[in-house]
């Protein structure tokens, strides 16, 4: 009893300093939520249009279909954005501080730490921006969606599966320390590869395969099916199928546990979880 | 107990030496992290290629990467890239107390900033010409490329320094810089000629992003990389509003730079607070 009362304890205080560090950094997200509002709003016309662009005769009206589909695609990327780039920051700070070796104090394990303390603060910023992004979207354009209950399961699962990633990102963090390039290239991979799940986008065949192994394809092609096509969830197979959500976020959990523990007794090895 | 007064420059070759230092140590900078900048250049490289998906419906076309190349190698690769490696060197300098020391060097503040402007300058050269290659030979994009190309070229690159200058200049001052820099960074993306040429915006979007660095650099590149020559980009307004450009932009940044760097000294903002 006592030993789960410590570990509520120490998992709440985890989640408060993530929250407290999000807070933090409330001037970066308001310099940045305009400009993604602006970046969708224009992008919305230019989405598939490469030959209107090429030629100057872009249409720049504001298509209430398209820019659904690309803040429904937009969206999940600004929790990958705060789940797995800003712990990766928040990470290089504890080490350079010195924290980091507090958390093996802990009775917790030490993953479910470093990435339990950040999601609640990842998902309330995510949240935050999601919701300032759809207040001032849809002040200029109207977006349309379905929303249902059953767009919780594929939000869910890319959830777990977007925490298995940041422990990949979190082990290499502490293993290599200055990975923020790799960070920002492997985020920008994913977004690539998740191209094939918008419904007005034809990528070549070996690329919507590919697709399907990435963290975030598989969910966000679910949510595109209930949100806009009006889809059930739970058809095994196919783009977005459950089966296929599923395993995606079994499978990068365990990579993310697996990975962050093999790099994490690299470092102590090396004792370097504290030095810069 | 007075501490003696550094001796003051003795002439061209201790100036040099004094700039070639600081260029030097960029350059060791750069040797120490190339991990980190191969990824960065990658990283730009599928930003770039992220954008052409989308906009080309699934598909990039050589005509799209033809039009947009000058804007990644010269936005984003390039001004963008300095923009962060300037600020992030002056904080890390102001960090690791070396800043302070290096106000100890008897050469005048502008010697020593030519020296690392000369360093960040090769340094994001390096990863814009990489990336330049890769699309342009991997494309087959095709370019008129003659001596006038220099001329915006140059321009451009001096358009950036400028804004890598300004950046830097206000790490000295503001706090919350990173996210000031990340800011103009996608500024300079989205609307500097990357994603979709300049000429594609509705006006009034087109005025704003001349204003921002290097998009009209893009711009006067672009037009004479497609034949029309110098006289085409100087008919068209770009050449000359890109020189008045790179006149108020570097202006500004060096006053912003000389104001801030006086400002830290005196107030000891050169340290960790």
């Amino acid at each position: 009893m006592n030993a789960l009362r410590l570990s509520l304890a120490s998992f709440g205080n985890e989640t408060r300093k993530g929250l407290l560090v999000a807070w933090s950094e409330k001037l970066q997200i308001l310099l940045e939520l305009p400009f993604f509002a602006v970046f969708l709003l224009m992008l919305g016309p230019l989405l598939g249009e490469g030959r209107l662009v090429a030629a100057g005769q872009v249409h720049w009206s504001l298509n209430s279909a398209r820019t659904s589909d690309l803040v429904l695609w937009f969206v999940p990327f600004t929790f990958f954005y705060m789940q797995v780039v800003k712990l990766f920051w928040r990470l290089l700070g504890e080490i350079q501080s010195g924290t980091l070796e507090q958390v093996y104090l802990s009775p917790l394990p030490s993953w479910l730490i470093v990435a339990g303390g950040r999601v609640a603060a990842a998902l309330a910023e995510a949240m935050l921006v999601a919701a300032a992004l759809y207040g001032i979207i849809s002040a200029f354009v109207p977006l349309h969606y379905h929303w249902s209950p059953a767009a919780l399961l594929p939000a869910v699962l890319l959830v777990l599966t977007v925490i298995g990633f940041s422990l990949i990102i979190a082990g290499m963090t502490i293993r290599w320390k200055r990975i923020q390039m790799f960070n920002e290239t492997a985020m920008i991979a994913v977004m690539i590869f998740s191209v094939s799940a918008i419904p007005l986008l034809h990528v070549p065949g070996w690329m919507a395969d590919a697709g399907r192994y990435f963290p975030a394809t598989n969910a966000i092609a679910s949510l595109y099916g209930v949100m806009l096509g009006h889809r059930g969830v739970t058809a095994p197979w196919g783009p977005g199928g459950l089966i296929w959500i599923l395993i995606t976020a079994a499978a990068y959990l365990a990579a993310g546990i697996i990975a962050f523990r093999i790099f994490e007794r690299a470092a102590k090895v090396r004792g370097s979880l504290a030095a810069y | 107990m007075t501490l003696p007064a550094p001796p003051a420059a003795g002439g061209s070759a201790v100036t040099a030496r004094i700039a070639g230092n600081e260029a030097g140590k960029q350059g060791r900078l750069l040797m120490s992290r190339r991990g980190l900048v191969a990824f960065g250049v990658v990283a730009g490289g599928a930003n770039f290629v992220l954008f052409r998906l989308l906009i080309g419906g699934g598909h990039i076309s050589t005509e799209m990467v033809a039009l947009t190349l000058p804007g990644l190698v010269l936005g984003w690769a390039f001004a963008a890239t300095m923009a962060v490696q300037g600020a992030g060197d002056i904080a890390e300098e102001v960090l690791g107390g070396t800043l302070e020391q290096s106000q100890l060097s008897p050469a005048r503040p502008s010697v020593l900033l030519a020296g690392r402007l000369a360093g960040l300058t090769g340094q994001g050269l390096a990863g814009a010409v990489v990336l330049g290659l890769v699309f342009g030979v991997g494309f087959g994009v095709h370019y008129t490329i003659g001596p006038g190309v220099l001329v915006p070229l140059l321009l451009t690159i001096a358009d950036a320094l400028g804004y890598a200058l300004l950046m830097t200049a206000l790490v000295l001052r503001v706090a919350s810089i990173g996210a000031i820099v990340h800011v103009f960074n996608m500024a300079i993306m989205f609307f500097g000629g990357m994603v979709v040429p300049v000429y594609a915006f509705p006006h009034g979007v087109e005025m704003f992003a001349r204003v921002l660095p290097t998009t009209l650099g893009v711009e006067a590149l672009s037009t004479t990389l497609a034949g029309r020559g110098l006289g085409g980009a100087w008919t068209d307004g770009t050449l000359p509003w890109l020189i008045v450009h790179v006149v108020a932009l570097g202006s500004l940044a060096w006053v912003t730079y000389l104001n801030t760097l006086r400002r830290a000294r005196r107030e000891g903002g050169m340290s960790p607070r």
